[in-house]
């Protein structure tokens, strides 16, 4: 059955069939005037800006739904660059939330930006609104990333992480096991690439962008270390844990060689595309390569692709670096009641499903997983569930966007030259002017 | 003593051939391999032979372009900002250039280097402070802040290459007009337009490509497909991560096929054009 | 003969200029002007849009940028690549033009051509470079290989040797053709009749070249040479699609440097004060092609 990947590919013809019929009888019941529900000019107007997705549906026509669904709200939405341009889309919700004047209600927010937005006073502290008993039925590591100093400033909606895809017909060739510490990981791979069954044996991304900062965070974390601690101002990136870490990500290129120097310019469509050309053994990469994975047009590798948690070094922990969009209420909106009833709506367990399904994003909430209709048409994301409860997030601090510019200068120094003492050291000189410490 | 060049025919004829078909070459060559990549699967990138000729040709990526992801939408969005704007730049350059020439406008050559040096500043730090304007006077999201932006990007050259060509007419030429009792927008409109064509032709082309490319006003000032143009529509082909080449390639070549052929169309009058006019003969 | 202007113009010489110039000047004093002013202004503040701090801190920002060294290690960058990049440009550009300005068959068809490097947006030619100087399977290096130029493929963009060698290629490639229309377009001003002179007198083809188109060339040359130097000058969409100014920072510029700062770390202060030295960077640039041009034009009258 044809399905929909996260890249937007021509949907699946029994879902839009069945999503029109019913927009077509609420169209028809509202133009043959069966009770109608109050008139949208006795509703509560909210605006709501989301980054853009491709999917079955779209968020505008989810939006709709909900405007259908009730008569006191209704939520006109406002289209942000997909999250591709995410430097735009930052700059244009930093733009308008400075402004201060309640526009927009409700937005999305990178979960990179929560703790600046809530840092500057932005985001609307939603812990009245959300009881304690809610907040465990999300993701663990999801609400720990939407808090901010104690205050949860912002709703979970979809969930990504790094992970590791394997070739299972390669691993079955020489009869391995799949690797759960990175020592492993690189044996294997070595023995693949010796023997000439993958030309590369792990590809990564090491491109001068955020995406090193993910990387570094997997590698880092599962070593027991992090950037910042708890506190968001001790700087622990000089540790010793850390510098084993960058030191593995540098030997994968100049000691074992199980990955090729490219990597250090290949963010993740270009360290995607050799895996899917049936070229490498193992990738770390986000959630969306399994769908271009099991594409017969775009991968030479369909049905071979097996997904586990990233490995870890001894003794502690794998790491998955935490991605997605979150929902966050405007602190200065002057219509909170309405925000906060739109942003429970969105991120409620039917809703959640219906992203999943219908754009492919992964839902915050674990029980979801479990829901039948995810799991027939969704098995993949159904699978993932192990992957997500060990996301980690990027350090938590207001100053993150300073912060991640100077660890991706310092960690691809470090990369380049193999000074990794060196350069996170300076690293760490860096950082704590910028937090404070 | 003298010597003439040795058999100057033959050799100079390869010559010149072979560096025609290395222009050719350099010219082309990556729009070819983009042509060749509309047509094909995705798949087909990875192939260790990359190869030329479509196999198996598929016609997916146009039809995604147009019938998914409603390029068309932004072609048209495209067309009106970069031709509304490149015809304004003319008219208002021309009339700046002629005001420079011809009237007595003193400190001419520092208003000159005034209008080079606005072009000068890095355009970066002027989305920020431009944005704020625009959403204060309600104009995001319009034709009408990408027209002015366009309009004040593309008129330096405008009415540096237009002021070149009319102060290479001879004085001569408005002594008669005045003699016929013609006025300066008589002067304007029915001689020295006319006259300098060509420079009006080259710059109006630059200036409509430049538009036509311009990327980061375009994506800071437009959030909705009613009015973002075609690189910002091209970027947003991308969801998340995913590049989908054959989609990109093939509106790539939607988008550069008619600036070609516009330029085919007016090439002689672009080589004219980029004369600053002295032909000393 | 007639070298009086009549005294009528000079009454009406007063307002018609200003109106003339009007239309012109309020797009860009709109445009350019207030946001010029206002990025000068912001860089004697510390404006951060994150913390909402917005205090005048005189000089503070310029003095910490002359100590940073990210931003000497950009500026070093962006002028070694306006230098190379612009005399690469101009020197291929040259040798296509002169090729160009020779009648041959098909000559229109590859004059049209040359600017599709020009007309492809900078978005596409960005990542299509990406794809064709990709290390493991981009075609240059199948290309190479094939005509065993190279034994293994080159990693154009993940060395810190080769990037910013990358970069320069694909703005050479974008740019020379252009250049070479501009150079064009003043070949054709040289005399027909002062070379077929120089021809008769004995002159070889070089000397012809030399001595009788170059100098008459030269102020064509000298003011492409600057737009194209300041436009190279303010290179962003190449390296922040490539290389995003990597690796290890060898190939960060000014304007991405600029760009991270105002709209990543949201430094709207320092990123203005980046800014500014930015654009008296390139003041000094203009005006030393100034010097020559008026130089060489003082000289050729």
């Amino acid at each position: 059955m044809p399905k929909t990947t996260p890249t937007g590919r021509p949907a699946d013809t029994a879902g839009r069939r069945d999503f029109l019929k019913v927009a077509g009888l609420t169209l028809g019941a509202g133009v043959l005037g069966l009770p109608r529900r109050a008139r949208a000019a006795d509703r509560v107007e909210i605006s709501f800006a989301a980054a853009k997705w491709y999917g079955k549906e779209t968020i505008r026509e989810l939006t709709e739904a909900y405007n259908q669904s009730q008569g006191k709200v209704h939520v006109t939405h406002i289209e942000l660059p997909p999250p591709s341009s995410s430097t735009e889309v930052h700059q244009a919700l930093v733009q308008q939330l400075a402004r201060k004047n309640g526009a927009p209600d409700v937005f999305t927010q990178d979960v990179i930006w929560i703790s600046e937005f809530a840092g500057a006073g932005w985001a609307l502290p939603l812990d009245q609104y959300v009881s304690a008993a809610t907040r465990t039925e999300y993701f663990p590591g999801l609400i720990q990333a939407c808090t901010y100093q104690g205050k949860l400033t912002a709703l979970p909606w979809q969930v990504d992480s790094g992970m590791l895809y394997y070739r299972k017909d390669l691993l079955e060739q020489i009869g391995a096991k799949v690797p759960e510490t990175w020592q492993d990981l690189v044996t294997v791979a070595a023995a693949l690439q010796k023997g000439g069954q993958a030309k590369f044996g792990f590809l990564w991304q090491g491109k001068q962008a955020e995406v090193l900062v993910c990387d570094l965070v997997e590698f880092l974390g599962s070593n027991g270390g992090s950037v910042l601690g708890p506190d968001g101002k001790q700087v622990l990136i000089a540790d010793e844990a850390a510098v084993q870490a960058v030191q593995f990500m540098y030997d994968t290129i100049a000691t074992s060689k199980i990955s090729p120097s490219d990597v250090l310019s290949w963010d993740e469509e270009p360290s995607r595309r050799p895996f899917t050309g049936g070229q490498a053994a193992f990738l770390r990469n986000w959630s969306y390569v399994y769908h271009i994975a099991q594409d017969p047009k775009e991968s030479s590798i369909v049905d071979k692709v097996g997904v586990v948690p990233l490995p870890h070094f001894p003794g502690a922990k794998s790491a998955a670096c935490l991605g997605g969009y979150q929902y966050g209420v405007n602190a200065s909106t002057k219509n909170r009641e309405a925000a906060v009833d739109f942003v429970t709506w969105m991120s409620s367990p039917a809703t959640q499903l219906h992203f999943a399904t219908d754009l492919g994003l992964a839902p915050t909430r674990p029980a979801v997983y479990d829901e039948p209709t995810l799991i027939k048409a969704e098995p993949f994301i159904h699978s993932l569930r192990e992957v997500y409860v060990g996301a980690t997030p990027r350090p938590v601090t207001p100053k993150y966007s300073q912060v991640t510019l100077a660890l991706q200068s310092a960690v691809s120094r470090a990369l380049a030259s193999g000074d990794v003492k060196t350069e996170l050291t300076a690293a760490k000189t860096r950082i704590a002017a910028i937090v404070g410490a | 003593m003298a010597q003439v060049g040795v058999r100057p025919g033959t050799l100079r004829r390869m010559a010149l051939r072979g560096g025609a078909v290395l222009i050719m070459l350099w010219s082309v060559a990556p729009f070819i391999w983009q042509l060749s990549t509309s047509f094909q699967e995705d798949r087909a990138l990875m192939s260790p032979t990359p190869s030329l000729i479509p196999h198996p040709l598929t016609f997916e990526h146009f039809f995604n372009i147009f019938a998914v992801k409603h390029f068309q939408s932004y072609v048209f969005n495209s067309t009106i900002a970069a031709g509304v704007s490149t015809l304004l730049c003319l008219a208002f350059g021309a009339l700046a250039a002629f005001a420079l020439s011809r009237l007595n406008v003193r400190g001419r050559f520092g208003v000159l280097a005034l209008i080079l040096s606005v072009s000068m500043f890095p355009q970066i730090a002027i989305v920020g402070p431009l944005y704020l304007i625009a959403a204060d006077l309600n104009l995001l999201d319009t034709y009408t802040i990408l027209i002015v932006i366009y309009l004040a990007l593309g008129l330096p050259l405008v009415i540096w290459v237009l002021f070149g060509y009319f102060d290479t007419v001879p004085r001569e030429v408005d002594e008669a007009a005045r003699i016929d009792g013609a006025g300066p927008i008589r002067l304007l409109l029915q001689i020295m337009l006319p006259m300098s064509l060509p420079g009006l032709v080259t710059t109006g082309l630059l200036a409509f490509i430049a538009a036509w490319n311009e990327f980061m006003f375009a994506l800071a000032f437009t959030s909705n497909i009613d009015h973002q143009t075609i690189p910002v529509g091209i970027a947003n082909f991308t969801n998340l991560y995913y590049v989908p080449w054959g989609d990109i390639a093939a509106a790539s070549v939607v988008v550069t096929v008619p600036l070609v052929l516009l330029v085919l169309v007016f090439q002689r009058h672009i080589i004219q054009g980029l004369t600053q006019g002295a032909v000393k003969e | 003969m007639r070298t009086m202007a009549a005294p009528r113009r000079r009454r009406r010489g007063n307002w018609a200029p200003l109106l003339f110039l009007l239309p012109a000047a309020m797009p860009l004093a709109v445009v350019t002007t207030y946001p010029i002013l206002q990025g000068v202004w912001l860089a004697f503040r510390n404006t951060a849009l994150a913390t909402q701090e917005n205090a005048f801190v005189g000089l503070a920002n310029f003095r910490t940028l002359a100590t940073d060294d990210l931003f000497w290690n950009a500026w070093r960058h962006t002028l070694i690549f306006t230098g190379i990049s612009t005399l690469l440009e101009t020197a291929i550009g040259l040798g296509m033009a002169i090729v160009l300005s020779e009648y041959f068959f098909g000559r229109s068809l590859v004059r049209a051509a040359m600017l599709v490097p020009w007309a492809m947006p900078t978005v596409v030619t960005s990542k299509m470079f990406g794809w064709l100087f990709d290390g493991q399977n981009g075609v240059i290096n199948w290309l190479l290989r094939s005509v065993h130029l190279i034994s293994r493929n080159i990693d154009w963009y993940g060395s810190t040797h080769n990037a910013f060698g990358t970069i320069i290629a694909a703005d050479v490639w974008k740019t020379a053709p252009f250049m070479a229309l501009l150079l064009l377009a003043g070949l054709q001003t040289v005399p027909k009749s002062l070379r077929e002179a120089a021809m008769i007198d004995g002159a070889s083809a070089w000397q012809s070249f030399w001595y009788v188109r170059m100098p008459l060339l030269a102020p064509t040359m000298l003011i492409a040479g600057m737009f194209r130097a300041l436009d190279a000058f303010r290179i962003f969409d190449l390296v922040y699609v490539l290389t995003g100014g990597g690796p290890a920072d060898s190939t960060e510029v000014l304007s991405t440097l600029s760009y991270k700062t105002l709209f990543s770390a949201l430094l709207f202060g320092y990123g203005s004060a980046i800014s500014t030295a930015m654009f008296i960077t390139e003041a000094l640039i203009a005006v030393g092609f100034g010097i020559f041009i008026v130089r060489n034009m003082r000289r050729g009258a």
